[in-house]
C-alpha cells in the first residue's frame, strides 16, 4: 500500500454519510505523526489472478495463482461443484506453493465461475474462472512480433497476459470464405485489459479493426496466413491485464457466440423471480413511425432490438381509463451497452388530425443511494443497483388507443444488432430485489482498495454489509434481512429495511473465541407481499480490484454468485465491542435506554478516543459517544422520546473508526528466521564437505585424481545451490520482517448486534387494556 | 467614364477631389429627409468610429461611448449618439458645437484622432442631421436593399488601377452612388490593394484575387483576373478533370506550367503527402524498376491502402477535433478517439457517415469514442463554431454577438444553428471530467441572447425542418449535411484537402468559405465538390483525384515565368515537412528510433494519439506540432525559425539519433560496403534519389578526411569512419532538399 502525505491523508469519510464535522474532529484527534503514515483497512486475503483463466470442460489443467495477503494457501474453491482443485505435489509429494491441478467435469456447463482461496486469513476475493467447449492453450514465450507470432489453431482458447506498451501476435490459417470469429474476453473476466484486437495480413498490416468490443467477425478473402493483434487501448499491461483470445469457426450468418461473461450489479434485479426465459412475443420491424405502430395488447412480454441506428420501436394498444400499468425494459441488465427510455403517449383522432398527448416518460432505474461521484473524495457507494433500464408506471387517463415508445438513447448512430432488449408491461406484481456489498472506508486521494473486500473475518471481529432493495411494482413493505449458514462462532444480524426505505444492514460478527472456519452462507430478505411470505435472496457485489486510484483506474463492480464466510483465528480484531450482557434489552416507548458497552483492545491503538455511532432504524439519531482508546467499558444511552422510536423489535449495532498499530503476520519472522539459520547450517556444513573434497581433490593420487575432481566438483555446485538457497531465506526473512513491521491502519469497527424491544408507553399500554 | 491615371500619387489627388466633389455619393442629393440608418451608421462606419478597436469595443465601446459593431444595431447607436450622456454630443442649435462633430474633427482632443475634417461629407451630413433635429426616420423611408459594385469582374494587367464604383439600391427603387463611403478589402493583399477610396491597384503577381465591398450591412464583390500574359505553349494531357480546370485556367491567366516531375520526386512527394512518411530504401528501389505506365496510379493505390495513411490522416483530424490531453486520466478517452478516427479511415467510412458518428455521439467514450468530442467541445455554442468552421467552411464566431461582417449569417442563424445542440444530454460517469451523451427528450430550441426570443433550430440559410422532441436534432443537422445540394459540406473538405497537397487552399483560409472571398479556381472547387458528393464521400477517392493528376505532379522548379505565381497552381508549391513527418523523416534517415510514453516501442511520431507528446519529445514542439486546442489547421505552425534550424543543427535530441547505435552511421562504417554504396543508400533513404556525379565525388572525398577527437588528436580507423557518416547524415539532413516536400 501507498504511502501518503498529510494533506492527501486527511481521513475523511469513516461512512458514506458521516457529517464532515465529525470527520475533521476524528481527524484533529489523531497525532500528526500518527496519521503520516496511515494506511486503510486492514489486511484483506485476496486472489489477483488465475493463469490460465479457465479451462476445457472434461479436462484437468495446472492453474497459477498470485494475490495478496494470502499465505498457508490450503484450498483453491470454485462456486461450482464441477470444478475442483488439488495443490500440485512435487516429487517429494510436497505442495509446490501456487500451484494447483484443477479438475473441470465434463458435464461443467459454459460460464464464468468464481475462484476463491482458503489462506491464513480466511477466504479470499474471488476471481472469475472460465468454462468452455474449445481446446485451450497458454501462451508462453513472448510474442510481441509478426516473426515470433504465436500459431493459433481455428477452434481454440489461448490464455495470456497483455504487456505493458506492447502488442500481442498471433497467426491462424484462413480459408476464403470461411468466416471466422475473434473473440477477446477481458473485462468479462475481471481483467484490467480494455482489448483492442486488429486483424492483419501475413506481413502485420491492418485489415480490421475493433476497439471497443472485443470481437472481429472475419470472413477471409483469400486463402493464406492472417495475423490477429491484441493489445490494450492504451497499451497498458501487467499480470492483472490477462485476456483470453477464442479464435473459432463460425456458422451461418447469424451473431458470433461471445465468451461469457461475469455479472453487472444491476441485474441483481433482473430477471424478475419465476420468469420465463423467453419472450412470448417479438418486435417486428418497420415499427419507427407512429403510422407503423405494431399492434399489441396489455400484458405483453416482447423481445426486441435496437436497430438499425436511430431505431424506435412504437407499439400501439387501447387501453381503460384508471389502469395502472408497470413497464420493465431490460436491455443493461443483460450486459449490453444501451439506455433503454420508454415514452407512453395517448392517441386521439378529430378526422384525419391525430393528437398525441404524453401520458408518460420513463427513464432510469434509480439508485435507491446515492452513488459516489467520481470528484476526489468519495461521498457514496462507488457502484448501486439502479441501472439505465426502465422500471416505471404509466397510468392510463382516457378510454382508448395509446402508444408506447422503446427507443435507445444511445442508439442514435450505433449499427449494431446485438443490443437488445426485452419489454414486459403488465398488472402490478409488487415484489423486490436484493443486492449487498461490504462497507467501507476511504480517503480524500480516490483510494478505493477497501471496495474489494471479501468476508474473511478475524477472530473477535464485525464487518458489515450494506443491503439495498430494488422495489418492483409498488412495493412498500418492511423487509427482514437475515443470513444463514455461517460458520461456527460466527453470527449475523439483520437490520430491516424499513417499510418505505431501500437501505438495510446487516452485520456479520466473529466470537473472540472463534476457531477458524469457513462455509457458504445465504443471504436473504423476508416480506409480506399481498398477506403472504416472500422470501428473496440477496446477491453480494463487491470491485474486481482494490483500486488504488479512482480517478486514473475505473473501479468495475460486479456480481458473485455465492457468499463465503470465514473466520481466521491467526489474528483476532484489535478492537472488539460488544454490549455487556448477552440479552434482549427492553425499553418502554419514549423511555431511556442505557446500554452498557464492553471493549477488548488488543496492540496499541492512536488517538484518544473512538467515536462511536448506531445503526438501525430507529436508533441511528443517537448522538455520538466517545470510547477511550484502552478503556474497556463505557455507556450508549438513547432518548427514546427524542428519535421517536414507535414500539417493536430491533436490531443495533454500534460502529467507529480508530487507528491500530499493526503488524502482519509477525510468526512469519520467527519462522522465516528460522528456516534461515537451518539453511545457513545447512550451506555451512556442505561448504566445510567442499572444501574437505576440494582439498582430498587436490592431494589425491594420480589415479583417483579425475574421480576426486569430479567429486569436487559436485559438491561445489551443492554449495553453490546452498547459498542460494540461504539468500533466498535471508531475503524472505527481510521481507516479513518489513511486512510484519508495525503501521498505523485505520479501519471500521463494530460491534457485534444487539436485540432491542421497544415496549409500548405504559399510559398507552393502559389505554389499550381499558379497551 | 472611369480616369486612366499615370501614378498612384496623381490617382490620390484625383480621388481626394472626386470626393470632397460635393454631391457625390451624399444623403444630401435627393433632398429627400435624412435617415440615421440609410445615412448617418455609413459615415460612422466609413470614419472606423464603430469598429471593435474603437466604439465597438465589446461592452465597454470608448470613453463612456458605444457604439454597435459597424452599425448593426442602429437603434442602440441612436440611443447612445442622441439620448446617454444627457444629450451632450449633439447640440441642434449650433450642430457645429455637438460634441460627436468635435471629437471627430479632432477639435476637442480625441483619443482616436481626427476621423472626420469639417471639410469632409460624412462631416457635412452629420451637421445637417443635427440641424434637422436628428430623425430617426420613419418606418416607411426606403430601407437599402441591395449594393453593387461596377465593374464587378474584370481582367487587370499587374501593376494597373481601377476605380470602383459603389451604388446602393433602395426598397423604393431608387438608387444612390455610395462609392466614397463604401468599405473595401482585398482578399489577398500580395497582389491588390485597395484605397479608401475604393481605387484597386494590381500588384506584380498573376491569378485572381478578389475586393469585397461593404456598405450598410451588405457586401458585394469585385473579382479580378492578373493575367501575366506569357506564352504558355503545349500543356500536358490532363490526367483528369483538375487538369482540365487548371490548365484552362492558367491559359487564361498566361502561366505556362512547369513540366511534370521525374518519378523519384514523385514517389517521395506523393509518399509524404499520402502517408506522411518518407518511402523506404526498398519502395525507392521497387518503384525504379517498375516499368508499368500505371506505376503512379499503383503507387498511389497501395499508399492509400496502408495503415500509414489512415495514421497520417488521424492525426490531422484529430488535432482539429481537440484530441487535447488536459490531464493524465484523459488517456483512455484520446487514445479512443484517435484510434477510431484511424479505424475509420483505415477502413474508408464515408466521410458523411464519419461527420454524422461525431454530431450524433451518444454513450460512453469507451463505447463509443466519438463521444470524446463532446468531452473536449462541451458548449452548445462551441459545438456549432466548431462544426461550422471545420465541417462547413463557414466562420460563425462573429455571429454570436453581432451580425456577421463579411456574411449573410446573422444572430439568428447563428442560433439557429446552436439549437441542433439544445438538446444535448449528459450523466457524469466513473472518470472525472467524462459525461455519458444522450439525446434529452424534448423541443430543441435556444433563446438568442441578444433579443431573449427562443429559437429553433435551422442549417444555415435554411428554413427550420420540422423535429418532434423524440427525434435527436443533431441527426437532422448531420442529413443535411450530407445532402447532395449542400452548399458548404463537400467543397469545406475538398478544399482542406487540397490544401494539404497542394499547400495552397482553392480558399484561403480553407475554413473561411463565403461569397466575399471566392475560390481563386470557382469552377475547380465545384467540381471537386461534386466528384466528392458522387463518390459517395470517399475521402480516399478524393486523395486518388488529386495526386492522379498532372497538376499535382508538376515539377516543383519553376519555369522562366511561372516562379511568381502562388496560386494558380502552375508548379508544386514546396512545402516544409510537418514536425511529425520530419521527426519519423530523421529517425528512417539516422535509423534510430524516437521512444513515446505509453506506446510500443517503434510507433511513428505520425501515429501519437493527441498532444501529451509534444511535452517530452521538444523536436515536435519546435515545429510547430499542434496542441488540439484549435478546430484551425493554422494551429500548427509551418514557418521556419531560427530554433528549428538550431534544433537541426545542434540539438543533443538529433546529435543522438546521428550517433544512435546501431543506427545507419554506425551500421555503415562497420559493414564491409563501398563507401560508394553507403553514400547511394543515404541519398535514396533520404532524397528517393541517387546522387549525382559531383555529390558522389564531394561525399566519397567528405568521407575519406580521417577525423579527430575534441582534443584534435586523430581518432581510430573505424571510429573516424562512423564520424564521417554522423557528418554527412547531418549534412543530409540539414538541407532543403531534405526538410522539404518538393
Amino acid at each position: 500500500m501507498q504511502r501518503l502525505h498529510y494533506k492527501d491523508f486527511l481521513l475523511l469519510a469513516m461512512l458514506n454519510r458521516t457529517p464532515l464535522s465529525a470527520l475533521l474532529a476524528l481527524a484533529m484527534i489523531l497525532p500528526a505523526a500518527a496519521v503520516n503514515a496511515q494506511l486503510v483497512v486492514l489486511p484483506a486475503p485476496r486472489l489477483l489472478t488465475t493463469m490460465p483463466m479457465g479451462g476445457q470442460a472434461g479436462t484437468a489443467v495446472e492453474v497459477t495463482i498470485s494475490g495478496e495477503n494470502i499465505e498457508n494457501v490450503t484450498e483453491l474453491l470454485f462456486s461450482t461443484p464441477k470444478i475442483t482443485a488439488k495443490p500440485v505435489t512435487d516429487a517429494q509429494g510436497k505442495a509446490v506453493e501456487g500451484k494447483f491441478l484443477v479438475t473441470i467435469a465434463a458435464d461443467a456447463p459454459v460460464g464464468v465461475y468464481d475462484a476463491r482461496v482458503l489462506s491464513r486469513l480466511g477466504i479470499s476475493s474471488a476471481r472469475a474462472f472460465s468454462v468452455g467447449t474449445l481446446p485451450e492453450l497458454t501462451r508462453t514465450a513472448p510474442n510481441n512480433s509478426v516473426e515470433t507470432a504465436l500459431k493459433l489453431p481455428v477452434n481454440s482458447i489461448c490464455n495470456a497476459t497483455m504487456t505493458k506498451r506492447a502488442v500481442d501476435f498471433y497467426a491462424f490459417e484462413g480459408k476464403k470464405g470461411r468466416r471466422v470469429a475473434v473473440d477477446c474476453a477481458a473485462a468479462g473476466i475481471d481483467s484490467k485489459l480494455t482489448p483492442v484486437v486488429i486483424i492483419a495480413d501475413a506481413k502485420g498490416a491492418d485489415l480490421l479493426v475493433n476497439r471497443t468490443g472485443g470481437v472481429i467477425d472475419f470472413i477471409p478473402p483469400a486463402d493464406g496466413t492472417y495475423v490477429v493483434k491484441v493489445n490494450d487501448l492504451t497499451y497498458q499491461g501487467g499480470e492483472r491485464h490477462f485476456y483470453r483470445l477464442a479464435l473459432r469457426d463460425v456458422a451461418g450468418d447469424g451473431p458470433a457466440p461471445r465468451q461469457p461473461s461475469t455479472t453487472l450489479v444491476s441485474a441483481v434485479s433482473w430477471p424478475p423471480p419465476g420468469f420465463p426465459d423467453t419472450a412470448s412475443a417479438a418486435e417486428t420491424e418497420p415499427n419507427n413511425r407512429p403510422a407503423e405502430a405494431q399492434k399489441i395488447t396489455l400484458p405483453c412480454d416482447l423481445s426486441g432490438s435496437f436497430f438499425p441506428a436511430a431505431d424506435v420501436d412504437t407499439f400501439e394498444f387501447s387501453a381503460k381509463k384508471g389502469d395502472i400499468w408497470w413497464v420493465e425494459v431490460a436491455s443493461e441488465r443483460l450486459g449490453l451497452p444501451t439506455d433503454p427510455f420508454v415514452l407512453v403517449q395517448q392517441v386521439t383522432k378529430t378526422g384525419d388530425q391525430e393528437t398525441l398527448t404524453d401520458v408518460a416518460e420513463l427513464y432510469d432505474i434509480n439508485s435507491p443511494v446515492k452513488v459516489s461521484s467520481n470528484g476526489y473524495s468519495y461521498d457514496g457507494p462507488p457502484y448501486d443497483v439502479g441501472s439505465p433500464d426502465v422500471l416505471g408506471k404509466f397510468e392510463i387517463k382516457e378510454d382508448g388507443a395509446h402508444r408506447l415508445q422503446v427507443r435507445d438513447l444511445f442508439g442514435g448512430t450505433r449499427n449494431v444488432p446485438e443490443n437488445s432488449y426485452r419489454l414486459i408491461v403488465r398488472k402490478a406484481a409488487p415484489d423486490f430485489a436484493l443486492g449487498a456489498w461490504a462497507v467501507h472506508m476511504t480517503l480524500r486521494n480516490g483510494d478505493r482498495a477497501a471496495f474489494s473486500k471479501p468476508i474473511a473475518l478475524r477472530a473477535g471481529g464485525a464487518m458489515v454489509l450494506e443491503v439495498l432493495a430494488v422495489r418492483r411494482d409498488g412495493f412498500d413493505g418492511e423487509i427482514e434481512l437475515g443470513m444463514e449458514g455461517l460458520p461456527a462462532g460466527v453470527t449475523a444480524g439483520g437490520l430491516k429495511i424499513p417499510a418505505g426505505k431501500s437501505v438495510g444492514h446487516v452485520i456479520i460478527s466473529a466470537d473472540s473465541t472463534a476457531k477458524a472456519g469457513s462455509a457458504l452462507a445465504r443471504m436473504s430478505g423476508r416480506a409480506k407481499i399481498d398477506g403472504k411470505d416472500v422470501t428473496r435472496p440477496c446477491r453480494l457485489a463487491s470491485m474486481a480490484w482494490p483500486v488504488k486510484d479512482a480517478k486514473q483506474e475505473i473501479p468495475s463492480p460486479r456480481l458473485f454468485d455465492d457468499i463465503p464466510v470465514s473466520v481466521t483465528e491467526a489474528e483476532a480484531s484489535p478492537l472488539t465491542i460488544t454490549a455487556a450482557e448477552e440479552k434482549v434489552w427492553e425499553v418502554p416507548q419514549g423511555g431511556a435506554l442505557k446500554i452498557p458497552l464492553k471493549a477488548v483492545w488488543r496492540g496499541e491503538f492512536s488517538g484518544t478516543s473512538v467515536k462511536l455511532k448506531a445503526y438501525g432504524t430507529g436508533f441511528d439519531g443517537m448522538k455520538e459517544i466517545d470510547l477511550p482508546v484502552k478503556a474497556n467499558a463505557t455507556e450508549a444511552v438513547f432518548d427514546l422520546a427524542a428519535l421517536k422510536t414507535p414500539p417493536g423489535d430491533y436490531t443495533i449495532a454500534f460502529y467507529g473508526s480508530a487507528v491500530a498499530k499493526y503488524s502482519y503476520n509477525p510468526d512469519a519472522v520467527k519462522a522465516a528466521e528460522a528456516a534461515r539459520i537451518k539453511a545457513e547450517a545447512e550451506a555451512a556444513k556442505i561448504a566445510s564437505e567442499a572444501k574437505k573434497l576440494a582439498g582430498d581433490a587436490a592431494n589425491a593420487p594420480a589415479d583417483k585424481k579425475s574421480e576426486m575432481a569430479n567429486a569436487a566438483k559436485i559438491a561445489a555446485d551443492k554449495q553453490k545451490q546452498a547459498e542460494a538457497l540461504m539468500a533466498e531465506a535471508a531475503k524472505k526473512v527481510k521481507d516479513v520482517t518489513d511486512a510484519a513491521a508495525p503501521k498505523d491502519i485505520v479501519d471500521i469497527f463494530v460491534s457485534a448486534p444487539i436485540r432491542v424491544t421497544v415496549k409500548p408507553a405504559p399510559e398507552a399500554a393502559a389505554v389499550t387494556a381499558k379497551k | 467614364m472611369i480616369p486612366k491615371f499615370r501614378s498612384l500619387t496623381a490617382l490620390l489627388i484625383t480621388v481626394a477631389a472626386l470626393v470632397s466633389e460635393p454631391g457625390r455619393g451624399t444623403a444630401a442629393e435627393s433632398g429627400r429627409p435624412i435617415n440615421f440608418v440609410n445615412d448617418i451608421v455609413p459615415v460612422l462606419t466609413k470614419a472606423d468610429c464603430n469598429s471593435g478597436s474603437c466604439h465597438a469595443k465589446a461592452i465597454t465601446g470608448q470613453r463612456g461611448f458605444r457604439l454597435s459593431l459597424l452599425g448593426f444595431e442602429p437603434e442602440e447607436d441612436y440611443e447612445h449618439i442622441v439620448k446617454e450622456g444627457r444629450g451632450r454630443r449633439v447640440f441642434p442649435p449650433a450642430p457645429d458645437q455637438s460634441l460627436l462633430l468635435l471629437k471627430s474633427a479632432n477639435i476637442v482632443p480625441h483619443g482616436g484622432g481626427k476621423k472626420l475634417g469639417p471639410e469632409s461629407e460624412g462631416y457635412q451630413t452629420l451637421v445637417r442631421w443635427i440641424s434637422e433635429g436628428m430623425p430617426y426616420g420613419s418606418e416607411t423611408d426606403p430601407k437599402i436593399a441591395a449594393i453593387e459594385v461596377q465593374p464587378s469582374r474584370l481582367t487587370m494587367k499587374v501593376n494597373t488601377t481601377q476605380a470602383l464604383k459603389v451604388t446602393a439600391h433602395y426598397s423604393d427603387g431608387s438608387s444612390r452612388d455610395v462609392t466614397g463611403m463604401a468599405l473595401y478589402e482585398a482578399n489577398d493583399k500580395s497582389m491588390a490593394g485597395v484605397t479608401r477610396e475604393g481605387v484597386v491597384q494590381t500588384l506584380d503577381i498573376p491569378g485572381n484575387v478578389a475586393v469585397m465591398v461593404r456598405y450598410s450591412g451588405l457586401v458585394s464583390v469585385f473579382s479580378i483576373s492578373i493575367p501575366l500574359g506569357a506564352p504558355v505553349g503545349e500543356l500536358p494531357a490532363p490526367s483528369n478533370f483538375i487538369d482540365e480546370f487548371v490548365f484552362a485556367n492558367l491559359k487564361v491567366i498566361g502561366v505556362p506550367p512547369s513540366a511534370v516531375c521525374d518519378d523519384a520526386t514523385f514517389l517521395r512527394r506523393v509518399s509524404l503527402d499520402i502517408a506522411g512518411r518518407l518511402p523506404t530504401l526498398e519502395e525507392v528501389k521497387a518503384f525504379q524498376a517498375v516499368t508499368d505506365p500505371k506505376k503512379r496510379e499503383l503507387a498511389i493505390d497501395s499508399l492509400l491502402a496502408s495503415p500509414d495513411y489512415a495514421d497520417y490522416f488521424a492525426n490531422k483530424w484529430t488535432a482539429l477535433l481537440k484530441n487535447k490531453r488536459e490531464d493524465a486520466a484523459d488517456i483512455t478517452a484520446n487514445f479512443a478517439f484517435h484510434a477510431w478516427m484511424r479505424d475509420n479511415l483505415l477502413a474508408n467510412q464515408p466521410y458523411d457517415q464519419m461527420v454524422r458518428q461525431i454530431l450524433g455521439a451518444t454513450g460512453t467514450i469507451v463505447s463509443n469514442p466519438p463521444v470524446a468530442w463532446y468531452k473536449r467541445v462541451k458548449e452548445p455554442n462551441q459545438q456549432l463554431e466548431d462544426v461550422a468552421q471545420l465541417f462547413l467552411g463557414v466562420r460563425m464566431q462573429c455571429a454570436q454577438c453581432h451580425h456577421h461582417p463579411f456574411e449573410r449569417w446573422s444572430q439568428h442563424d447563428y442560433y439557429a444553428l446552436s439549437a441542433f445542440f439544445s438538446q444535448v444530454g449528459r450523466k457524469p460517469t466513473a472518470i472525472a471530467g467524462e459525461d455519458l451523451i444522450f439525446h434529452k427528450r424534448g423541443l430543441a430550441e435556444v433563446e438568442n441572447k441578444k433579443t431573449g426570443k427562443k429559437v429553433r433550430p435551422a442549417a444555415l440559410g435554411q428554413t427550420p425542418p420540422e423535429i418532434l422532441p423524440d427525434e435527436d436534432p443533431r441527426l437532422q443537422l448531420a442529413d443535411w449535411m450530407a445532402g447532395k445540394d449542400n452548399p458548404f459540406f463537400a467543397k469545406a473538405l475538398v478544399n482542406r484537402y487540397w490544401k494539404h497537397f497542394f499547400k495552397r487552399g482553392l480558399v484561403e483560409p480553407e475554413d473561411d468559405i463565403r461569397d466575399t472571398n471566392p475560390a481563386t479556381n470557382p469552377e475547380l472547387l465545384e467540381a471537386l465538390a461534386k466528384h466528392f458528393v458522387e463518390s459517395g464521400f470517399d475521402l480516399k477517392a478524393v486523395v486518388r483525384v488529386i495526386t492522379r493528376s498532372r497538376t499535382y505532379q508538376l515539377s516543383a522548379m519553376p519555369n522562366e515565368f511561372n516562379a511568381i505565381d502562388s496560386q494558380n497552381f502552375s508548379h508544386f508549391y514546396p512545402k516544409r515537412l510537418q514536425a511529425e513527418v520530419l521527426l519519423d523523416g530523421i529517425d528512417l534517415l539516422t535509423q534510430a528510433k524516437t521512444d513515446f510514453a505509453d506506446l510500443p516501442p517503434g510507433t511513428r511520431a505520425i501515429a501519437l494519439p493527441d498532444n501529451s507528446y509534444n511535452r517530452a519529445a521538444p523536436f515536435l514542439k519546435v515545429f510547430g506540432r499542434p496542441e488540439g486546442a484549435s478546430v484551425c489547421e493554422c494551429e500548427r505552425v509551418q514557418s521556419s525559425s531560427l530554433a528549428q534550424s538550431l534544433h537541426l543543427m545542434n540539438s543533443a535530441e538529433v546529435k543522438g539519433k546521428l550517433a544512435f547505435a546501431s543506427g545507419r552511421a554506425d551500421r555503415l562504417s562497420k559493414a564491409d560496403v563501398p563507401v560508394a554504396e553507403g553514400i547511394k543508400e543515404i541519398y535514396l533513404s533520404a532524397f528517393g534519389r541517387e546522387p549525382s556525379g559531383e555529390e558522389y565525388s564531394i561525399a566519397e572525398d567528405f568521407l575519406a578526411k580521417p577525423r579527430t577527437d575534441a582534443a584534435g588528436k586523430p581518432v581510430d580507423a573505424l571510429r573516424s569512419k562512423r564520424l564521417a557518416y554522423e557528418d554527412l547524415l547531418w549534412a543530409i539532413l540539414n538541407t532543403k532538399e531534405f526538410l522539404y516536400n518538393h
